[in-house]
């Protein structure tokens, strides 16, 4: 919920480090000079001073009190000037907004994460969630697919979940090189048997680009998964945060208060979900 | 709701006293049109008529104000006097209820519109007269304020009647006494008939415009959502925005940022969902690339949307982008012919 008074306003934030992850991607990890909590699947607004906001939902662990990491694709004329900031600059943060993953609601239960892309900066932040959780829930899947190998957010911390053995994880790319051992294929080839799943009683979270999203959602409704246990998360144009700005809406929603992560029965009689 | 005379002299009066501790602003009409304009002793107003050029929601909603001032959290404002806005018609009372419920709504308020909201006096007015876009009747509504205000005036033959809506306009009463007077049951009766004369004037034009009545409008969003219509009536769009910044129940903004020296300034302006980027996400994709697509956003919002989630069209009747719309768009067409494509 909300701290500030004036919703607009950014508390002010210290980049403390800046990691190289691709060639268009960085993470920046920052302090905020206030206390600034958020859940897995919530997103926040980064302000460069002076030249404007865009939404993001943050990639580190929710425990971590006073810290938050954000995964950044250097796509446009604001991600573009957050690339260029360095460890010391000062920056702005708004929120956290919207709906969390409701994973209290998991317990017990598989989890099937399929992330394609960019969606493994938020499938991050709660795949940690999980690890400090791990006990409560029966199994933990991951699916995750990029289009080449290079394209890997976070390669070397997936193959460490790996060698933990505690979640089940599988790649895949769409064009692999001579290193490549797994699989090759969209991400939808590996959401097969090797699961293990029993689809009709566990959850699924997808999260990665609109066109991934729209055939991971078919797949894993002809695996037998319930609307009601598909979670998406919807990318909008996100500004204000808050409900009032209009630019995110979906159907009867808006994503950023009432989403962005929704449940595929909430979304499904919309139209233009996928675009 | 009591209501007291006030004659056309002590109205001005009334107006003098009301700008000591409020900006007041005033229809003035110019060329027929009608505008809202700083009130000045000694010169003309049109309090009755019909609604002006421009939207009230600028009171509350401006169209370009500053929300935020580097990383303070004090809310910058600099307005001195709260703001008295007379002569506001019914339609845009309306259009206010439904700006309400979206920067009032329970789970976030925004600050900015509450404070105006709050603070501003509103002196609305019947309609004296209708002009050819008008269609508020369609909606069932009246030309003739019935909530949402502080005072109502009725212009009639010698003066006005005035009718309290909240406290704050019943003390200006008790604290103007002398210029008012109590009416009598000659004075209402005159009230109604000049206001079945008007309501009726409203629904000749609906009639002659031939505009379907809104207990048909459920659902033509839907059944229509891939129909020509769309591509049809978009095709003349200039995209300026004029339709979106006009109307009373439009909110959407844009959030942008300034630099000045070591001050960074964060603006909020009205923004256009037919403006083609409105959609659009940082990574290029663009959930309604054509303009077809943004013009039936438009009607998806005000006529789909809100009926979904409060019950009520974002539509107050009131004809202001129709007169707006460079194209000629003409929203009684496309309703008219989204209700009659089956
Ligand atoms: S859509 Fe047009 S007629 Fe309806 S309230 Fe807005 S400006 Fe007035
Ligand atoms: S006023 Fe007319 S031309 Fe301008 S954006 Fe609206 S529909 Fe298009
Ligand atoms: S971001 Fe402004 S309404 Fe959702």
């Amino acid at each position: 919920m909300y701290k500030s008074s004036n919703p607009y306003r950014p508390v002010e934030t210290e980049v403390i480090d800046v990691i190289t992850e691709t060639p268009a991607i960085k993470t920046f990890r920052l302090q905020p000079s206030e206390p600034f909590h958020f859940d897995a699947g919530q997103f926040i607004e980064f302000t460069v001073p002076g030249i404007g906001e865009a939404p993001f939902t943050p990639s580190s662990n929710p425990a971590e009190k006073d810290r938050i990491e954000i995964t950044v694709m250097k796509v446009g004329r604001v991600t573009g000037f957050i690339h260029q900031l360095k460890k010391g600059d000062r920056v702005g943060l708004r929120g956290p907004f919207g709906t969390k993953y409701p994973i209290d609601t998991f317990k017990g239960k598989q989890v099937l994460i399929v992330g394609g892309g960019c969606g493994f900066a938020p499938l991050r932040s709660l795949i940690y969630e999980f690890f400090n959780r791990l006990s409560e829930f029966e199994k933990v899947v991951f699916r995750g697919g990029c289009k080449t190998p290079s394209d890997f957010l976070y390669r070397k911390e997936i193959e460490s979940w790996k060698n933990k053995g505690d979640i089940d994880v599988r790649l895949t790319v769409d064009n692999g090189d001579d290193n490549w051992k797994e699989n090759v294929g969209v991400v939808t080839t590996i959401l097969d048997n090797s699961m293990n799943i029993d689809c009709p009683s566990a959850i699924a979270v997808v999260c990665g680009p609109p066109i991934m999203m729209k055939f991971s959602t078919k797949r894993l409704l002809e695996l037998g998964f319930r609307e009601s246990n598909l979670y998406l998360s919807m990318e909008k144009n996100m500004s204000c945060g808050i409900g009032k700005c209009g630019h995110c809406r979906v159907g009867t929603f808006y994503a950023c208060k009432d989403g962005p992560v929704f449940s595929y029965d909430k979304l499904k009689n919309f139209h233009t979900i996928w675009e | 709701m009591k209501a007291y005379f006030i004659s056309y002299e002590n109205l001005s009066n009334l107006f003098s006293v009301i700008s000591n501790a409020y900006q007041l602003f005033v229809p003035v009409k110019i060329n027929e049109k009608r505008y809202i304009t700083p009130y000045q002793p000694g010169t003309g107003y049109t309090i009755g008529e019909v609604r002006t050029v421009e939207p009230l929601k600028a009171f509350f909603f401006p169209g370009r104000t500053i929300v935020a001032l580097n990383y303070e959290d004090s809310l910058p404002d600099v307005k001195k006097k709260p703001y008295c806005i007379a002569g506001v018609k019914a339609c845009d009372l309306y259009g206010c209820d439904i700006l309400d419920r979206v920067f009032r709504s329970e789970d976030y308020t925004d600050p900015f519109y509450k404070q105006a909201r709050e603070e501003t006096l509103i002196i609305s007015s019947d309609c004296t007269m209708a002009i050819d876009t008008c269609y508020c009747t369609v909606f069932g509504r009246n030309p003739y304020p019935e909530s949402g205000y502080d005072l109502n005036l009725s212009p009639l033959a010698k003066g006005y009647l005035c009718e309290t809506g909240s406290e704050k306009g019943k003390n200006i009463i008790e604290k103007n006494s002398s210029f008012f007077e109590e009416s009598d049951d000659a004075l209402l009766i005159e009230r109604s008939k000049q206001r079945e004369k008007v309501k009726a004037s409203v629904e000749e034009l609906v009639n002659r415009n031939t505009i379907p009545d809104s207990s048909e409008f459920n659902g033509i969003i839907e059944r229509n959502y891939n129909a020509g219509i769309w591509q049809d009536e978009a095709k003349k769009c200039v995209e300026c925005g004029a339709c979106n910044t006009i109307c009373p129940t439009c909110h959407c903004f844009l959030l942008y940022d300034q630099k000045k020296e070591e001050t960074t300034a964060r603006f909020r302006t009205w923004d256009s969902c037919l403006l083609k980027n409105f959609a659009r996400v940082a990574g290029g994709s663009n959930p309604r690339a054509s303009r077809w697509m943004r013009l039936r956003n438009r009607f998806e919002k005000k006529f789909d949307y809100f009926p979904a989630v409060f019950n009520e069209y974002a539509c107050t009747g009131c004809g202001r982008c129709i007169s707006a719309c460079p194209a000629k768009i003409d929203i009684r067409t496309v309703l008219k012919r989204l209700v009659e494509h089956v």
